[in-house]
């Protein structure tokens, strides 16, 4: 087979992968928006704005997605319109919603991922405007959008404040973080354009992403599995609100067999890896294909296993151990288990793209020395930032509970990512690291951001608490 | 000459990078494992007993690992960092300065060869050449001196030199904070006291790391006039408040009424709002005495160490009061001071002297039917309980070094990252087809930005001094 045939077939292997990859993602935004809250209430209050965000930063993304899979100009210049009118539907719904509250939107999950998305599309715009880094929204707007699925399913009323929140200094700590986080995820996403750019094998992005899904598959083993079973948090669905077992515990009931689905596809996840490493290890070129198709596969049953768990989580009554009587689930008492999905659906879609389209792909990102540069302004933003929402986090806290430093883990992971940051800089200015050592650092660093925004709150126990509203 | 060898072998140790890299590390690996083992400070014994094997337990303690933060070698790890930080400084620190104080003025030929901008320019008179450069770079921002060597005349200009300093700035601020942190380890402390309504304390509950419990008295006491909590409509607490005044020698020195997020301070030390809730004490409760002989129950509000009289003349006064009893051996024993299964005793005094006592437990039973007396008595509604309100003390001498340590660290991110050393140099070169001016230039950072000033420069030159393009580039 000649070198041109193998690239048609590339190419038209490309088209047709990401239709699919394209619709199954449509399928699922579908499929959860049913689990999703009714929106009710005025025309351009915030539910509604927030769907219309949702559907325009969804074409917006797969318009970024279509760009980078066919080049063509047009795509992307819809494609920031559609974010243009996201983030302004998302700005009227964070208005409304502070009119609403009375105050700025940082106090539960929910608001703050409401913020979130709302800078990172900013930043996507700035990215895009001053940088010319066009295909900069093949990756954010993915996150947004993963970000308002997520917060459908999060409660969303309008709480009051309890007496430790209400303080100016929080609304600075959060509001910092929000901006630091935004600018570590852009300068995450520049740093693996650079590495599209700077040449690395597409065998080592699959190693990447599927590092990334076998993380996610271990970490909710690692945390739910219970002897087979899939432990979900009860829903009361009337009283919209997660059962507790005890002040502070929520209540878990136990999914037979979903554990057991879960094992499955950590395996289909960490057989692309494996062949990775036997192809790096027998020098066995041969592999890497086999891999990729894999991988494939991988995304297939991970998309299986997510049906199935939306499937089961919507219909029955589930045992708790150790307490009496069935309790139902929900989508929303279940927003990380989901988020962790859906990310891994994503990029391995995003690793699918890569590895079809990766010539295109080259051809349209701005030089490698380029995208290594602005990565390393943009961590000079965030950088102060994250310093400032450490202390004013710290400042906070010394008004609410007499310490302004009291180790626990969300404190303590916001160290290391400050830690991790401070080290990409310092290797930066005084060994002159750049390049490809520079960009893992980077992606090290938001790696990093990821667990201490959601993992720390999630997997770890602490005095944040109340941020899982 | 051993001992000599030995010490500066200890010295280059702590001042290299790599020990700092190295000990960072180990202090983040350290954190990170604090906040995946459950730590003794912030849990309950109850959460470590449930997680972890009695064994398991008994060496996460030995080593140390289930309070990583405030065990010494820690701190150790800590204290050996801010050492080389201090080192690594200041084994850097005389080039620094010599950097800023005595910059290189003359542009000589080894020097012109090393620098990354560079151009040249044919001209005709020398003089003139260097008084254009002088006018094209103070449009750019520069203060260009005259300097000169041997025959050779030039320029020298630099901005923004105190740039330098960043990376000193940014690791003095890392170095108050530390010891901030330290110093509040060592001389502060923090602990708990709850306050009844009413009454006066000045012992507080240290919250020390073993877990035990030790006390302190402060030097005031502190005396809580109100205490309470506003709610929201839907019921939610919107805000606890304690109004408290501070005595010193039985005098009132200061009030406050605090709210969380906002503190009394005095002397120092930090009183915060922490918790509220009912404390055992009893304020009054309603009684019903039912007459055995029988007649219409007779409501009485009894309060400690108050008397009623009845209506037929006896009095009725409370013995005993147990917030939360248990009965052992015929006796009533206190299990806690919470007002939880509580219990009492009334006195019941006859005309003729004569007392009766009679023990009431109205959770188990609201009456006290069979006990011998003239009356029957219960309980009308929930008693009126003491409120007490739980403060939260404080003293942190260090932290106001942490807070200028940010405050300094700050400014220290601000210089190194937007600003930067930028020097400028100019000769006029001798060679044999004529006279040349040159003009090197360089940054010690964020060399695109430099660049462009630089190009800038160059065609200003060039517009100026009449050439359309620079000579080759040196």
């Amino acid at each position: 087979m000649s070198e041109a045939q193998v690239e048609q077939r590339r190419q038209s292997g490309a088209v047709l992968l990401v239709l699919v990859g394209l619709g199954i993602a449509f399928a699922l935004i579908v499929a959860l928006l049913a689990a999703a809250k009714a929106h009710t209430g005025p025309i351009y209050g915030e539910a509604n704005m927030l769907y219309a965000a949702l559907v325009l930063y969804t074409g917006a993304a797969t318009l970024y997605m279509g760009y980078g899979v066919t080049g063509i100009e047009r795509y992307v210049n819809t494609a920031t319109a559609l974010t243009a009118l996201g983030f302004l539907a998302n700005t009227a719904a964070v208005a409304h919603r502070w009119s609403v509250a009375g105050r700025p939107p940082f106090s539960n999950m929910y608001e703050m991922l409401l913020s979130f998305v709302w800078t990172l599309a900013l930043l996507t715009l700035i990215a895009e405007r001053a940088y010319k880094v066009k295909i900069i929204g093949s990756i954010t707007m993915p996150i947004t959008v993963v970000s308002v699925i997520l917060m459908q399913l999060l409660p969303s009323d309008v709480r009051p404040l309890v007496p430790a929140l209400q303080s100016t200094w929080l609304q600075v700590h959060v509001t910092l973080a929000m901006l630091s986080y935004a600018a570590c995820a852009v300068s995450f996403a520049l740093a693996i354009m650079f590495l599209v750019q700077d040449g690395m094998k597409s065998e080592a992005f699959q190693a990447l992403t599927s590092t990334g899904t076998i993380a996610i598959y271990a970490a909710m083993l690692f945390t739910r599995f219970r002897g087979g079973a899939l432990a979900v948090t009860a829903y009361d669905l009337e009283g919209k609100a997660e059962v507790m077992a005890s002040r502070g515990h929520p209540l878990f009931v136990n999914i037979p067999d979903l554990g057991w689905l879960y094992v499955l596809v950590l395996i289909a996840a960490m057989v692309p890896l494996a062949l990775y490493i036997a192809g790096q290890i027998q020098k066995a070129p041969a592999l890497f294909d086999t891999a990729s198709k894999a991988m494939f596969l991988s995304i297939v049953v991970q998309v299986l296993g997510l049906a199935i768990f939306v499937a089961r989580v919507k219909n029955g009554e589930y045992a708790a151990p150790g307490v009496d009587g069935f309790y139902r689930t929900a989508m929303p008492a279940n927003p990380f288990l989901l988020a962790g999905m859906v990310g891994g659906i994503v990029a391995g879609l995003l690793y699918l793209l890569l590895l079809w389209r990766r010539e295109g792909l080259q051809k349209m990102l701005p030089p490698a020395d380029v995208l290594d540069r602005v990565t390393y302004k943009i961590i000079g933003i965030a950088f102060p930032l994250l310093t400032l929402m450490i202390a004013a986090g710290a400042y906070w806290a010394n008004q609410a509970w007499g310490s302004y430093w009291s180790w626990d883990p969300k404190e303590t992971w916001a160290a290391i990512t400050w830690l991790v940051y401070a080290g990409y800089l310092h290797t930066r200015i005084t060994r002159g690291w750049k390049g490809r050592r520079a960009a893992w650092f980077a992606i090290l660093g938001f790696g990093v951001v990821i667990f201490t925004f959601f993992g720390v709150t999630y997997l770890l126990p602490g005095l944040h608490a109340y941020a899982a509203g | 000459m051993g001992s000599k060898s030995y010490w500066n072998k200890l010295y280059d140790t702590l001042s290299s990078v790599k020990t700092g890299v190295f000990l960072i590390i180990v202090v983040g690996v350290f954190s990170a494992i604090g906040t995946v083992i459950l730590q003794r400070p912030t849990s309950e014994p109850e959460d470590l007993k449930r997680n972890y094997s009695p064994e398991t337990l008994l060496w996460l303690d030995r080593l140390g690992l289930t309070d990583i933060f405030h065990s010494w070698w820690f701190l150790v790890l800590l204290v050996l960092f801010c050492v080389c930080l201090i080192f690594v400084s200041l084994d850097r620190w005389p080039n620094a300065w010599k950097a800023y104080a005595k910059p290189v003025r003359f542009a000589t030929a080894p020097f012109r060869v090393g620098l990354p901008f560079t151009a040249k320019f044919p001209v005709g008179d020398g003089e003139d050449a260097l008084g254009t450069a002088e006018k094209v770079l103070s449009q750019s921002g520069y203060a260009p001196e005259k300097v000169s060597q041997a025959s050779e005349n030039g320029l020298f200009a630099e901005r923004q030199k105190f740039s330098v300093f960043a990376v000193y700035i940014v690791h003095l601020s890392l170095l108050l904070i530390f010891a901030g942190y330290i110093v509040d380890g060592i001389v502060g402390y923090r602990g708990n006291i709850q306050v009844p309504e009413g009454q006066a304390r000045n012992v507080i509950e240290l919250r020390d790391n073993k877990g035990g419990n030790s006390k302190k008295t402060l030097p005031f006491s502190i005396r809580c006039d109100a205490a309470g909590m506003d709610a929201y409509a839907d019921g939610s607490p919107k805000k606890w408040w304690s109004k408290l005044a501070l005595l010193e020698d039985g005098r009132e020195v200061v009030s406050k009424t605090i709210i969380v997020n906002d503190p009394l301070t005095y002397k120092g030390i930090r009183i915060y709002q922490a918790s509220m809730g009912q404390s055992g004490t009893l304020i009054s409760m309603k009684l019903a005495a039912t007459p055995v002989a029988g007649g219409e129950p007779e409501l009485v509000t009894i309060g400690m160490g108050q008397s009623v009289k009845l209506q037929d003349g006896e009095s009725l006064s409370i013995l005993r009061w147990v917030p939360d009893a248990y009965v052992q051996d015929d006796q009533v024993f206190q299990r806690s001071d919470e007002f939880q299964n509580f219990a009492f005793q009334l006195g019941l005094t006859a005309a003729n002297g004569e007392t009766k006592s009679l023990w009431m437990f109205p959770i188990q039973q609201n009456s006290t039917k069979g006990q011998k007396a003239a009356y029957e008595f219960a309980v009308t509604e929930e008693p009126k309980m003491a409120q007490y309100t739980g403060l939260e003390v404080s003293h942190q001498p260090g932290q106001f070094g942490v807070w200028a340590g940010v405050v300094v660290m700050a400014f220290g991110l601000i210089i190194a990252f937007y600003t930067q050393h930028t020097r400028v140099w100019a000769v006029i070169i001798e060679s044999g087809s004529g006279k040349q001016l040159w003009v090197g230039g360089t940054t010690n950072k964020n060399r695109d930005r430099f660049q462009a000033k630089f190009e800038k420069i160059k065609a200003e030159l060039a517009k100026e001094l009449g050439t359309n393009a620079p000579a080759a580039e040196a």
